[in-house]
């Protein structure tokens, strides 16, 4: 018996010893010391909120959501800055589609900095205080981004700024915070910036590339962040208020001025620390404008960047120049020509001979076409920025000539050519006298003296096949000149996308400062001679010709630069919704394009401006000024208020 | 053995079976609400578009919870409703569209005016909302085949309502033609030929009250019989249209 006690007491012994050593934190979860009390730790902490940011880059469409490999869907095919043979209609950003959360995405990333915000100052003593600023800084700074993405979107959204802890069993009420107003949120956006100028040093210690944020980048968000603001209270006309008269959606006009200040104040902050990039510019020759503004875009030097995303294969790449090549440089996984610029976007540029109404003139005066030898002969006089930025019929890229075609037409050019179609008219052109091709394995045509043409152009355009260039142009900004074209794959991509770059700064203070002018506002500086000149200095850079006096500005020449300068960075989209004018230009609208044809009497080329072949309507629903509130996100917390008309 | 066997196997198909019955489930709504949104000047529907972009019913289950997450239907184009698959409960309704709202705030967001209506549906409801539309649009002329096979219309335009807040400018008056018969707007028309005019400033509260012509665009249509409908919208609430009633023509 004695035994058996002595086994049960060595038992118990043994079991009471072991529970004590099985408590012991999971070795298998990282824990808060492995993570806080080191600068590795902290790095890592660092990447995954970054890699959250909510950015508009390579990897974004409003079909697809952020940080999607397939772009095919392009935001610039949404804008009215292109057409592409996959959008085929305005659209609103398509939240519950694939893999994109955006609501419980965000208050992911909004939850892990709070968490970064509380639990660093505890570890402080691991390092600098200027270190610890720095990362509290940067905390802020990517709350403040996803803020602003947020309310860009939805407008008041809820503000959850300390974690929220749960306890099992409990009621949930307590996480179902409620929408905040839309001010509020912008407010809330400004004071995480705020803080993020205050703690942040001129120069980020871990990362000075730009892809770290410093005091810079925050005011450079700022800025933007408080323009958006602005115009939203001057120009929005959607209200919602929930039952304690919050204004969830809208915020009194009265409030625009003080948000355009800040924006004006923010951007001027960054005077003399960064500049625009002129590296092979000359002021008298506009081939070195054009390449200089090729450059910008992958010049690593660029002191015009400001805030970038960084690429690295193969664990981060995309794929634009798969999807955008001309078509005649198509990649191995055959895509190409997804973004093709349209002619009202080309019209908005000088250079170009223009009607009265500020369309092409292709017509001679008695109603004929032009003629031209070459096609690139209508824009000699263009301005270089349109050429870096869309590639024109006939010009030059990666050594060869993109040839853009519609048709050879047969008729007759005797006493001049008429127009195919009546003006206006959106109907298909007439088969008689025109010699087309359906895709691009072509039927060459024999023209008098014998030598042989295809019909269409390499890069289009087809008519029964729309992977070619369906406007008339395609794309060139960000396209890579220097990548062989069996490197132009899918998914295989590193270029580095510049979100924020000195341009933008100074269009968002010129804007900025244009509509304090216009609210009759002065401050210590004279707001309208400070917008006109930041507009000529980006106009000198694009090879512009500049504006003739602050008095010749409008609102339209700022908005109409800003649209030119960041076309195809996915910025449009913003500016048309915060202007509140997406609804007014995407009206029943059908997008014009311009179809070069060769005239086989006349050996020579002439171009038809007319709607878009496929009669493709764009009709922005007002409704999408702010965007629908996910279910699901209302279903788990019924607080949440939906978005009028949803 | 094999009779155990069998007994086992007859009770699992027994319990199987009883449990089977026991189904946690809730019958399928089957309740109708029926209405019509119904202009108070004229007495007649107030025309709209079918999906987002028209007149909708918002329904709040008051019974289920005093905050309720909004159901919403659509209404057809020419403003009448009908849903048959409604729970049982009770509501209050209210319709949303092109028309001064049934629940309106001011701008800090107070209720000024709330005429939504509360019913205890049981089997089927008819609810009509009397309404200020913003704009009434009548034809003057109906459809007619000018000698290029081209189409014109003559309407009239009036305001609906004498609310101060919904006085706004014409921002468009666009003639729809249409192949279908009850889906004819500004969600669904052929771009060939429907004529969309856009105004700026005042010049289109100008033609308010006179007879307006309009005329299709592109030439010729196509040889089908084809349908014609006017609408035009104010820049108030989401910038809905109103309509005319939709009226079809034979190709002669």
């Amino acid at each position: 018996m004695k035994r058996y006690n002595y086994i049960l007491l060595t038992a118990l012994i043994v079991c009471v010893t072991a529970c004590r050593k099985l408590d012991i934190p999971p070795k298998n979860i990282i824990q808060d010391p492995e993570v806080f009390s080191n600068s590795a730790g902290i790095q890592a902490y660092m990447a995954r909120l970054y890699s959250e940011l909510p950015i508009e880059d390579f990897r974004y469409s409003p079909a697809r959501g952020l940080n999607y490999f397939w772009i095919i869907s392009p935001t610039p095919a949404t804008t009215g800055e292109a057409l592409s043979r996959d959008q085929t209609s305005s659209m609103q950003e398509n939240f519950g589609g694939w893999s994109w959360d955006i609501w419980g995405g965000s208050y992911t990333v909004i939850h892990d900095c709070d968490y970064f915000i509380q639990t660093l100052p505890s570890y402080a003593s691991n390092f600098t205080t200027a270190q610890v600023n720095a990362w509290l800084g940067e905390a802020y700074f990517v709350r403040g981004m996803t803020y602003f993405g947020l309310v860009k979107r939805f407008g008041g959204v809820p503000i959850v700024n300390k974690t929220l802890n749960y306890v099992v069993g409990t009621s949930t009420d307590e996480l179902k915070v409620p929408r905040s107003s839309e001010k509020a949120v912008w407010d809330q956006v400004a004071s995480d910036f705020d803080f993020a100028i205050a703690n942040l040093p001129a120069v980020n210690t871990d990362y000075a590339d730009g892809s770290r944020a410093n005091k810079y980048v925050a005011a450079a968000f700022e800025s933007r962040a408080m323009l958006y603001a602005g115009t939203i209270a001057k120009y929005n006309t959607t209200t919602l208020f929930d039952a304690s008269k919050n204004e969830l959606c809208g915020m009194p006009a009265s409030d625009a001025a003080a948000y355009f200040l800040k924006s004006y104040n923010a951007a001027v902050m960054l005077d003399g620390v960064y500049s625009l990039y002129l590296s092979a510019w000359s002021a008298t020759d506009k081939t070195a404008q054009y390449q200089n503004f090729v450059n910008l875009f992958s010049d690593a030097a660029s002191k015009e960047n400001i805030f970038v995303r960084e690429y690295q294969y193969p664990n981060s790449v995309h794929g634009y120049d798969a999807y955008n090549v001309p078509r005649q440089l198509i990649g191995p996984n055959g895509y190409s020509s997804e973004v093709n610029p349209t002619l009202n976007f080309v019209e908005m540029f000088g250079g170009i001979p223009k009607n009265a109404d500020g369309t092409i003139q292709n017509l001679d005066g008695s109603g004929h076409y032009n003629l031209y030898t070459n096609t690139m002969d209508l824009f000699a006089n263009v301005e270089p920025r349109l050429r870096a930025t869309v590639i024109l019929p006939g010009d030059a890229f990666k050594g060869e000539n993109i040839e853009i075609r519609r048709g050879i037409y047969t008729g007759s050019s005797t006493g001049g050519i008429s127009p195919l179609l009546p003006a206006g008219s959106r109907s298909q052109y007439p088969t008689t006298n025109l010699v087309t091709s359906s895709t691009a394995t072509q039927t060459p045509y024999t023209l008098p003296g014998g030598a042989l043409m295809n019909p269409a152009g390499l890069s289009g355009i087809f008519t029964g096949d729309q992977t070619c260039a369906i406007s008339g142009f395609s794309i060139r900004k960000w396209l890579n000149p220097n990548l062989a074209t069996s490197q132009v794959l899918e998914n295989n991509e590193t270029q580095t996308w510049i979100e924020m770059r000195y341009a933008e700064v100074l269009l968002n203070r010129a804007e900025a400062a244009y509509e304090l002018y216009s609210a009759g506002q002065s401050g210590t500086t004279d707001y309208v001679t400070d917008a006109y000149n930041d507009i000529n200095q980006i106009r000198s850079r694009a090879g512009a010709t500049l504006l003739a006096s602050p008095g010749s500005m409008t609102i339209d020449s700022i908005r109409i630069e800003r649209r030119k300068e960041l076309a195809f960075e996915n910025k449009t989209y913003w500016d048309l919704k915060r202007w509140r004018t997406f609804a007014k230009e995407q009206n029943g609208t059908i997008y014009r394009i311009l179809m070069p044809f060769y005239s086989v009497q006349a050996g020579k080329y002439f171009f038809d401006a007319r709607t878009d072949e496929r009669n493709d309507i764009y009709t922005y629903d007002p409704r999408w000024y702010y965007e629908q509130i996910p279910g699901g996100a209302i279903s788990k917390s019924t607080n949440l208020i939906q978005n009028p008309g949803y | 053995m094999k009779k155990l066997f069998y007994y086992t196997a007859l009770c699992l198909v027994i319990i199987a079976g009883n449990s089977c019955n026991k189904i946690d489930n809730y019958p399928a709504p089957s309740s109708t609400i029926t209405g019509s949104t119904i202009d108070e000047g004229t007495g007649n529907t107030v025309q709209t578009e079918i999906g987002g972009g028209g007149t909708r019913v918002e329904l709040l289950e008051t019974s289920y919870s005093s905050n309720p997450v909004p159901i919403y239907f659509q209404s057809m184009q020419d403003g009448t409703f009908n849903n048959t698959k409604v729970f049982a409960a009770t509501y209050k309704i209210s319709v949303q569209g092109p028309f001064v709202p049934i629940v309106q705030t001011d701008s800090t967001g107070t209720v000024i005016a709330d005429s939504s209506k509360t019913i205890v549906l049981k089997s089927t409801a008819t609810v009509n909302f009397r309404v200020q539309p913003f704009l009434r649009i009548e034809w003057v002329s109906k459809p007619v085949f000018n000698a290029d096979s081209s189409v014109t219309v003559q309407v009239k335009i009036t305001r609906g309502t004498n609310n101060a807040s919904y006085q706004q400018d014409i921002t468009d008056i666009n003639l729809y033609v249409s192949n279908t018969q009850n889906d004819n707007g500004n969600n669904n028309y052929d771009p060939r030929y429907s004529k969309l005019t856009s105004y700026n400033g005042s010049t289109g509260t100008a033609l308010l009250g006179q007879t307006i012509t309009i005329t299709t665009t592109g030439g010729a249509l196509a040889a089908q019989d084809v349908y014609f409908r006017v609408g035009a919208r104010i820049n108030a609430g989401l910038d809905e249209y109103n309509y005319s009633t939709n009226d079809g023509i034979k190709y002669p």
